[in-house]
C-alpha cells in the first residue's frame, strides 16, 4: 500500500498521509479496496458493467500469476495464455457433454462421488462428467502448474531468455492442438454448454453478479498469496534468481527447484483463472487463448509495475477499463467532435480496434521511460542523517559472534582437501594438478599473478565449474561436481572478485539471502505464515541485523538501502556479511581488501582475523601481501594453473620460484 | 507419381522454404551474436517487408499474377523489388536499434526483450489497421516455367529463390569474413567489452548487425511473396518462429549454423507435412526446438553454450 502513496505527488494529501502508521496506513486502504470491491454491483447495477468488471478481475488474477514468473523470478513468459487454455478446457470437459465414454464399472466410484453421473442413450449407456466448478479450481491449477513444470523444464539450464521463446512456441501449439483434437474439444468450433457453478443450490447460470464475487474472491486470495509469497524465503530466492542466477545459487539458492516452483505456481494461477473465465463464458474456443492474450496480460504487468503485486493488479483494471469503456467513449467524443468541426474521418474513428497498438505502444514506452511501471516494486528509502553516516575506520576487528562460534566448534585436521585438481576450458588449462590442503580453524592464502588460476580454484571448490579430473574433499566427504548450493549447504560459503550482491535487493534482503539455507519455510509455509514459520522468519531477520550490526555504524543504517546504492566498500562488507549468514564453516573470500584504502584495508584485515578467531576457517585470495602476510598462517602461490610454492608467509616471499612468477626471470637473477 | 517421386518433389519444396528460412534465420543469428538479444520485432520487419516489396512491384505497374516479363524486363523489376525492399528492412531494423534498444543498453533483464516485443506488436497492428485482415495478392512477374527432371518438376522460381540466396549468403560471408566491419563484427560478439577496448566503435558494429540482419529478412519477405502470392500481416508469426527454431537448431550466433538450419527446417516442414498432416507442422518444428534446446543446447554448429556465464 505504502507503494501507491509513494506515487501520489507532493501534496498536503501525501503530506498528511504519511503521518499515519504504516500498518494502519495499509489496513484502511486495504479495508477501503475490499468494500468497494463488495459493494461496487450495489452501486452500479448494470449487468453489462459487472460482467466487464468480473473478466477485468479474470485479467488480474492472469497478471498475478504472470508477475510470479516475470517479475518475481524475472523469466520472460510469453505463453501464458497456454495454462489458462489448459485451466479453462481442464473444466470445460470436465463439466460438458463433449467427452462421453462408454458406461462401465471403472466409473462406479467416480458416480458414487458424484463426479460423473450414467445416462441412458438408445445406443447404450454413457459417461457424463459433472465435476463440481468449485473441486475443478483447485484441480484446474495442479494440471497448469503440472504443464507449467513440464514447459519450463527445458530451458532450466539455458539462459533466462530461451524460455521466452520456447514458451511463445508452447502458447502457439496449446490452441492448435485443442483446434486438431475435435473429439476432445470439438475443435474450433468450441466447447458448448459448459456448466455454471452452483453453490448451495443456487445455480449462477448468465447472471454475472456471483461471477463477479468469485472474481474478487480469487483476485483477494492471488494478492494475498503473491505478498506472502514475495516477502519470505520463497519470494527472496526467487528475486535472488532474478538479480543475479550464479551468486543465487552460489548463496544456496537450489536455481532448478526455485525456477520450477515459479513456473508451477505462475501457471496454477492462470489454471484457476481458465476455470473461473470458462465457467462464466460457458464456451471455449481456441481463439480465446491465442498470442493477443499473453500479451495483454503481459503488458498489464509492465504498466502496472513488474513485479510490484499491486501494481499488477492496477495495471490489469485500468487497462480492462481502457479497454471495456473508455475507449468507445473516447471514439463517441470524436464522433461528435467531427460531426461539430466536419470533419469526416474523426466521424469514424474507432480506437477500440486499435487497442493492441496501444498495447504495443505502453511496452516500448514504458520500457523506454519508466521500467519500473506506475506502482514500483521497490520504495524510495529516506536519506541517512550525518550521524548515520559518519563512520570510522576501527581496530580490533568484531567483538562478538555467538552465531558462528556455535557453528564452528574448533575441529583438528584437514578441513578441505583439494588433490590433482585440474580444469580446462577448452584449449587452456586453468589449473593443473593442484593438490591443497586447508587445515580447520587455519586462515590459508592464495597469491599469484593475474591468470594464475586463483578464481578458477574457488569456483572449482564452490561448484560454479566442474573440474575435468581430481578430488576435493570437504570434512572427508567429496564435494568436487556437487552443485553449487549443495556446497554452501554444506558449510562453504564466497565472495566474488567482482562483487556479485543482488542489486535491486536491500542489504538486509540480501544477507537474509545468505541464510536461505538454514531456514526451511517452504511455499506452503510462506502461504500459510504458521507460528514456525513467523517464529523463523523473525529470527532471522534479527541474526541478519546482528551480522549487519558487526560491521558497526557502516551497514546497519542502510540495511533497508538497494545494495546498488552502496559504496564500493560496503558492497564488499555486505557481500561478507551475507556469506557469513549461510554460517560457514570455511569462508572463501576472493581479493576482500580489493579497492579499500590503506586504513578500510587494515580495518577489513582484523575483521577477518577475528573472524578466524572465532573457529572460521578461511581461504583468501589476496594481491597485497602485507595483508597477506598479517593473516595468513600458509600461501600457496599459483602461476599459470600450477601451484609453485607453498609454506609459511615469510618463506614463500624468499622463494625463488615465485620472485620469478612476479617479478620476472632478471629480477630473480639479481 | 511414385511415393518415391513425392518425397523428391517434397525436398524440392523444403530446400525453397528451407532458403527463405535461412535469410530469415540470419538476422536472429546476427543480432543475437552481438547483443545477446532474442529480437521479436524482426518476425515482423519481415512481415512490413513483405508488404514494401509488393508495393514495389505494383510501382512497376505490375499486379497479381497476370502480367509475366521476360528476359531484362523480369531482372529489372526483380533487382528493383529486391533493393527497394532489403534496402527498406534494413532501414526499418537500424530505426528499431536507434529508437527503441539503444537507449536501453546496458540495462539488466528482461527489458530489451520486451520492447522488442512491442516494437514488434506495433508493426502488427499498424499493417492491420492500415491495409487490413484480408490476404493480399502478391504481384509476381515471373512467369510460370515447368523443367520435368524425372519425377521431379523444377519451377523457375524455385531456381530463383535458390540463386538469390545463396548469392546473399556468399555476400554476407564475404563481408563478415573479408571486410574491417566485418571484422569488428565478429570480435564484438567473441567479445563486446575486448572489442571495445581495442578501438571497435560497438554501436557502429550493431548498427551494421540489425541492418544486414534485417535486409535479409527483406529479401526472405519478398522470396516469401513470390512463392507462395500472397501475404497477410499474420506471416511474421509463423515464419519468424520457424526461422528462430532454425538459428537455434544451427546454434544461434552462428552464421553456417543459420544457413543449415534453415534448409533443415524447410525440409523438416515439407516432410512433416507429407507424412504425417499439415496441420500438426507447428507442433512438430516446434518440439523440434524444445529437443534441441534440451539435449543439444549449443544447436549443430555452435560453439559456446547458451547458459548463463
Amino acid at each position: 500500500m505504502s507503494s501507491i502513496i509513494s506515487t501520489l505527488p507532493r501534496l498536503w494529501t501525501r503530506r498528511l498521509l504519511t503521518r499515519i502508521p504504516v500498518h494502519l496506513r495499509t489496513r484502511c486502504g486495504v479495508s477501503l479496496i475490499t468494500a468497494a470491491a463488495l459493494l461496487f454491483p450495489l452501486i452500479n447495477a448494470n449487468d453489462a458493467d459487472i460482467d466487464a468488471a468480473a473478466n477485468a478481475l479474470a485479467f488480474a488474477a492472469l497478471a498475478l500469476g504472470l508477475n510470479i514468473v516475470v517479475g518475481f523470478a524475472g523469466l520472460l513468459d510469453l505463453g501464458y495464455a497456454a495454462f489458462f487454455a489448459i485451466g479453462a478446457y481442464a473444466y470445460g470437459i470436465a463439466s460438458s457433454w463433449q467427452v462421453q465414454p462408454e458406461w462401465s464399472s471403472f466409473w462406479e466410484p467416480f458416480r458414487w462421488l458424484d463426479l460423473v453421473a450414467r445416462y441412458h442413450l438408445p445406443t447404450g449407456d454413457v459417461v457424463h462428467f459433472q465435476v463440481s466448478f468449485w473441486l475443478m479450481l483447485p484441480i484446474a491449477a495442479v494440471i497448469a502448474a503440472f504443464f507449467g513444470v513440464l514447459f519450463g523444464a527445458p530451458t532450466l539450464r539455458l539462459k533466462g531468455d530461451y524460455l521466452a521463446i520456447v514458451t511463445l512456441g508452447f502458447g502457439e501449439i496449446v490452441p492448435i492442438v485443442a483446434r486438431n483434437t475435435p473429439s476432445i474439444t470439438n475443435g474450433a468450433m468450441g466447447l458448448n454448454g459448459v456448466a455454471a457453478p452452483q453453490l448451495f443450490g443456487y445455480d449462477f447460470g448468465v447472471n454475472a453478479t456471483p461471477y463477479y464475487y468469485v472474481g474478487v474472491a480469487l483476485v483477494a486470495f492471488l494478492i494475498l498469496t503473491s505478498l506472502r509469497l514475495k516477502d519470505s524465503r520463497i519470494g527472496r530466492a526467487w528475486m535472488a534468481i532474478r538479480e543475479d542466477e550464479t551468486a543465487a545459487a552460489a548463496m544456496g539458492v537450489d536455481r532448478i527447484r526455485f525456477k520450477l516452483l515459479a513456473f508451477a505456481i505462475g501457471a496454477a494461477f492462470a489454471g484457476a483463472t481458465g476455470t473461473f473465465y470458462v465457467a462464466k463464458l460457458q464456451t471455449a474456443t481456441p481463439e480465446m487463448f491465442m498470442f493477443p492474450v499473453s500479451v495483454m496480460v503481459l503488458v498489464m504487468i509492465v504498466f502496472g509495475g513488474i513485479g510490484s503485486v499491486w501494481g499488477v493488479v492496477v495495471g490489469a483494471l485500468s487497462l480492462q477499463v481502457l479497454q471495456s469503456w473508455f475507449l468507445e467513449d473516447l471514439s463517441g467524443w470524436l464522433h461528435s467532435l467531427g460531426r461539430l468541426v466536419h470533419i469526416d474521418w474523426l466521424q469514424h474513428v474507432e480506437l477500440a480496434s486499435s487497442i493492441e497498438l496501444i498495447f504495443g505502444l505502453i511496452l516500448v514506452f514504458m520500457m523506454l521511460f519508466r521500467r519500473e511501471g506506475l506502482m514500483p516494486a521497490t520504495r524510495r528509502t529516506a536519506a541517512l542523517t550525518l550521524d548515520e553516516q559518519t563512520a570510522q575506520a576501527g581496530r580490533g576487528g568484531f567483538d562478538r559472534l555467538p552465531a558462528l562460534a556455535a557453528a564452528n566448534p574448533r575441529a583438528a585436521g584437514p578441513l578441505l582437501e583439494i588433490s590433482d585438481l585440474t580444469v580446462r576450458f577448452g584449449g587452456l588449462v586453468a589449473l593443473r594438478s593442484v593438490e591443497l590442503n586447508v587445515p580447520a580453524g587455519t586462515v590459508v592464502a592464495v597469491i599469484g599473478p593475474n591468470g594464475s588460476g586463483k578464481s578458477t580454484l574457488f569456483n572449482a571448490v564452490t561448484g560454479l565449474v566442474a573440474p575435468d579430473r581430481g578430488n576435493i574433499l570437504f570434512s572427508g566427504e567429496a564435494i568436487a561436481r556437487s552443485r553449487p548450493h549443495a556446497v554452501l549447504e554444506r558449510g562453504i560459503a564466497r565472495t566474488f572478485q567482482n562483487i556479485r550482491l543482488f542489486p535491486n535487493l536491500t542489504v538486509l534482503e540480501n544477507v537474509m539471502i545468505g541464510m536461505h539455507a538454514r531456514l526451511d519455510t517452504g511455499a506452503v509455509g510462506a502461504l500459510l505464515r504458521l507460528p514456525a514459520n513467523r517464529r523463523e522468519e523473525a529470527t532471522a531477520r534479527e541474526q541478519a541485523l546482528a551480522i549487519l550490526s558487526l560491521f558497526g555504524n557502516r551497514l546497519l543504517p542502510r540495511a533497508d538501502h538497494l545494495a546498488a546504492s552502496l559504496s564500493y566498500a560496503n558492497r564488499r562488507r555486505t557481500e561478507i556479511a551475507r556469506a557469513l549468514a549461510s554460517q560457514p564453516k570455511v569462508l572463501l573470500l576472493d581479493e576482500p581488501t580489493a579497492g579499500m584504502n590503506p586504513a578500510e584495508t587494515l580495518e577489513l584485515a582484523d575483521q577477518i582475523q577475528s573472524l578466524n578467531r572465532h573457529g572460521l576457517t578461511i581461504l583468501l585470495i589476496e594481491h597485497k601481501l602485507d595483508v597477506v602476510a598479517m593473516l595468513a598462517e600458509k600461501v600457496v602461490v599459483l602461476d599459470h594453473g600450477e601451484k609453485i610454492a607453498e609454506g609459511s608467509p615469510a618463506a614463500v616471499r624468499r622463494d625463488e620460484e615465485v620472485i620469478r612468477a612476479y617479478l620476472g626471470r632478471s629480477a630473480a637473477c639479481a | 507419381m511414385s511415393d518415391y517421386g513425392v518425397l523428391l518433389q517434397q525436398v524440392v519444396n523444403g530446400l525453397s522454404l528451407g532458403a527463405m528460412y535461412a535469410l530469415l534465420a540470419l538476422g536472429f543469428t546476427l543480432v543475437y551474436g552481438i547483443l545477446e538479444l532474442i529480437n521479436f520485432a524482426h518476425f515482423n520487419v519481415f512481415m512490413v517487408s513483405s508488404f514494401v516489396g509488393m508495393w514495389a512491384l505494383e510501382l512497376l505497374g505490375i499486379s497479381g499474377q497476370g502480367r509475366v516479363l521476360t528476359g531484362l524486363a523480369l531482372a529489372g523489376a526483380l533487382l528493383f523489388a529486391f533493393a527497394v525492399t532489403m534496402l527498406a528492412a534494413g532501414v526499418l531494423g537500424v530505426a528499431i536499434e536507434r529508437l527503441s534498444l539503444r537507449p536501453l543498453r546496458g540495462v539488466r533483464g528482461t527489458a530489451a526483450m520486451i520492447t522488442t516485443i512491442g516494437v514488434s506488436y506495433i508493426l502488427f497492428n499498424v499493417i492491420l489497421l492500415t491495409v487490413g485482415a484480408g490476404s493480399q495478392n502478391y504481384p509476381n512477374p515471373l512467369p510460370v516455367v515447368r523443367w520435368q527432371l524425372g519425377e521431379v518438376t523444377l519451377e523457375l522460381r524455385e531456381l530463383l529463390i535458390w540463386a538469390v540466396a545463396l548469392v546473399l549468403m556468399l555476400a554476407l560471408h564475404l563481408f563478415v569474413s573479408r571486410t574491417r566491419l566485418g571484422k569488428a563484427m565478429r570480435a564484438t560478439a567473441q567479445d563486446a567489452e575486448a572489442a571495445r577496448m581495442m578501438g571497435v566503435d560497438v554501436d557502429r558494429v550493431i548498427v551494421a548487425a540489425f541492418f544486414l540482419g534485417s535486409a535479409l529478412a527483406g529479401a526472405a519477405a519478398l522470396i516469401f511473396g513470390l512463392y507462395y502470392n500472397y501475404t497477410s500481416f499474420i506471416v511474421g508469426y509463423t515464419a519468424g518462429l520457424r526461422a528462430f527454431t532454425a538459428a537455434v537448431l544451427g546454434g544461434i550466433g552462428s552464421i553456417p549454423g543459420a544457413m543449415l538450419g534453415g534448409l533443415l527446417i524447410g525440409l523438416i516442414e515439407t516432410l512433416g507435412g507429407q507424412l504425417i498432416a499439415v496441420r500438426w507442422t507447428d507442433v512438430i518444428i516446434f518440439s523440434i526446438l524444445v529437443l534441441v534446446l534440451v539435449f543439444v543446447p549449443t544447436g549443430l554448429l555452435g560453439r559456446a553454450t547458451p547458459t548463463k556465464s
